[in-house]
């Protein structure tokens, strides 16, 4: 299940948070690219994952670099690889968000809501303890009160 | 918020096999929607053109270390646009960029949080072919 955070001292000492998801993929998720991606990048952002460093655009049919896939999508497989840390939810739109509340585990922090409409449990974190919320109108009423 | 282009009213420029057709209609357009629709491909073909138009200039997450705020201040009739709006803008800058008479801006995230705007700031990337080349254009969101 995804855990959520909405205010950066919540997140645990030891547990790096990573604000810049373009840097942190280009750097680091991009050598653990494998099968488990290719499903994602396609829902995504419809584009064809040819090998670890390569994907075929939906545009065009180019071949580009990793690179250039969306940050949507680099947030959600620098979840899915690292679940260890957690990732800045902001840079993702819907379809991304889609996929990302559906992951079994890892971490994300964004200080306002960003909720897909079908969304699965997600485990939230703030001042108040854990709390596990499967309803869309309850986790945006979390995530709007001041603690 | 209702306040007409004050840099350019269109910018067109070509990048390969893509063609960027923007009209404007506001001084601060909010570029916005689904991840992977061609918005930060975009606003790298803008980028490229920052070489030769003094009239533009570019911010994404290679800014993320720059005094952002102090770079917009001293900047003066361009259009500014900002890639990676969401974590490189705070409020105070959202609050400085929404009074700015002298700067345009397209601004391409999804938090319209300080920037006063309404649904006719809002627009989306939509792209369609043009022969053996893809056009990108905005439109509104909403």
């Amino acid at each position: 299940m995804l855990t959520i955070y909405k205010n950066k001292k919540d997140i645990p000492d030891g547990m790096e948070y990573i604000e810049l998801n373009d840097v942190f993929f280009n750097k680091n998720t991009v050598l653990k690219i494998d099968e488990k991606a290719k499903p994602m990048i396609e829902q995504i952002d419809e584009a064809r994952l040819i090998n670890k460093f390569k994907i075929e655009s939906k545009f065009n049919g180019v071949v580009l670099d990793i690179d250039c896939l969306s940050t949507g999508c680099k947030t959600v497989l620098n979840v899915l690889y690292f679940p260890d840390k957690v990732f800045c939810l902001k840079e993702c739109g819907d379809n991304a968000l889609e996929i990302l509340y559906s992951l079994k585990q890892g971490a994300v922090y964004s200080d306002y809501a960003l909720i897909p409409f079908n969304m699965e449990s997600v485990q939230v974190n703030s001042d108040l303890g854990k709390m596990e919320i499967d309803d869309y109108e309850k986790l945006k009423e979390w995530w709007s009160n001041e603690e | 918020m209702k306040s007409k282009p004050i840099v350019m009213e269109h910018f067109s420029t070509i990048h390969t096999s893509y063609i960027i057709n923007f009209t404007f209609t506001n001084n601060i357009t909010l570029l916005t929607g689904s991840s992977a629709t061609g918005k930060s491909m975009s606003f790298s073909f803008i980028r490229e053109c920052m070489a030769v138009n003094p009239d533009i200039l570019c911010l994404n997450y290679l800014d993320y270390q720059k005094d952002i705020k102090t770079v917009i201040c001293q900047t003066k009739g361009k259009l500014i646009v900002i890639d990676n709006a969401d974590i490189l803008l705070d409020d105070e800058i959202r609050k400085y960029i929404s009074l700015d008479d002298k700067n345009q801006y397209l601004i391409i995230g999804r938090n319209p949080k300080n920037l006063f705007i309404t649904k006719e700031n809002l627009f989306e990337l939509v792209s369609s072919k043009a022969g053996e080349q893809i056009e990108f254009r905005i439109e509104p969101y909403l």
